[in-house]
């Protein structure tokens, strides 16, 4: 797609198998992503993050020595971090529950389950890009916005400084 | 207690405007764009395979140490299916889904149920015919094999 807004994009791949690295390049070499780069690693990452700038990142979970949790939780609490919104897609074969849960809490911005197929990674960038999620910050949580869905049962408690009793959350 | 703050998406940066996310969003759900990006893994199927065979050997390595044994087969399991290896990547997933369970009822995993699980996948990853209809044969039998085993644990743990 060239001349395509997505020519643009730089993407951050972390992931500690090569092969998997080299597909991941590939697929978004194919919808014409140009700048990529590569870690094996979360704290190989963070180096690459405080020299290049990137727009997107796509996180495996389970790496050493630091893995996507440990690494999304540096992007979005650390001072020296270069952008504490920048979204980031984590991949996993891991489902279990309290996995997911610790990577959401650590401020995921979405989730992308092994086996990854093109249709459901490029839904992920389209995601991100078309519908950017809302932020939240408070003492103990800083990340994308973790509701997802709009409760229109919900009578409180309204714990968000924009919330009022007419807020709905998409 | 101070409520915390909400920050839209109109008031942090984005890496695109609004229009061209548009315009990314309709091109990534193009038809063929998907096409395209089906041929990529397909066309990168083999080198995927290596990677499979890479976890399929750490996995036999993991002998009896059940940590690794259980990031191992996820690996795999999020791993096969994409390179190709269907009964691989199903038989993982049967070892997962049983190491996730006896997690979760606090049980030992059974250490032959285990075994012969890797055992599958070891053959399974290597075998020319690697999707014929003899492992979908072993990948039912040995989820009956872990299913059962984990309804005697809970039968046990009810007699006591």
């Amino acid at each position: 797609m060239p001349g395509s807004a997505l020519e643009r994009l730089s993407v951050l791949i972390v992931e500690d198998n090569q092969h998997m690295r080299s597909l991941l390049r590939s697929l978004l070499n194919s919808i014409g992503i140009r700048e990529i780069y590569e870690a094996g690693h979360g704290s190989a990452a963070l180096t690459v993050l405080a020299d290049k700038r990137c727009d997107l990142v796509l996180s495996d979970l389970s790496m050493k020595p630091m893995d996507g949790i440990d690494f999304t939780r540096e992007i979005r609490q650390s001072p020296k971090s270069a952008n504490p919104f920048m979204p980031i897609v984590m991949i996993t074969g891991h489902t279990e529950r309290h996995r997911v849960e610790a990577a959401r809490d650590a401020g995921v911005t979405e989730f992308l389950a092994k086996p990854i197929t093109a249709q459901s990674l490029y839904a992920r960038i389209a995601q991100i890009m078309e519908n950017p999620r809302a932020f939240v910050r408070c003492a103990s949580y800083f990340g994308p916005d973790r509701r997802r869905k709009a409760q229109e049962d919900y009578a409180g408690p309204w714990r968000r400084s924009d919330d009022t009793q007419d807020v709905h959350v998409r | 207690m101070k409520k915390a703050d909400f920050i839209a998406p109109d008031a942090y940066p984005q890496p695109v405007s609004r229009s061209d996310a548009a315009k990314i969003s309709r091109a990534l759900k193009s038809s063929d764009v998907l096409e395209r990006g089906a041929r990529v893994i397909q066309q990168s199927s083999s080198i995927l395979r290596m990677g499979v065979l890479d976890y399929v050997r750490e996995l036999e390595q993991a002998g009896s140490n059940p940590a690794l044994v259980f990031d191992k087969a996820h690996e795999i399991r999020g791993f096969a299916e994409t390179a190709g290896l269907r009964a691989t990547g199903r038989i993982a997933d049967g070892l997962c889904r049983y190491l996730e369970e006896a997690a979760k009822r606090n049980l030992t995993a059974d250490a032959a149920v285990v075994a012969l699980h890797v055992s599958a996948i070891v053959r399974a990853a290597h075998a020319k015919d690697e999707a014929s209809r003899m492992s979908d044969v072993v990948a039912k039998e040995l989820s009956a094999l872990a299913a059962h085993k984990l309804a005697e644990a809970k039968t046990g743990a009810a007699a006591n």
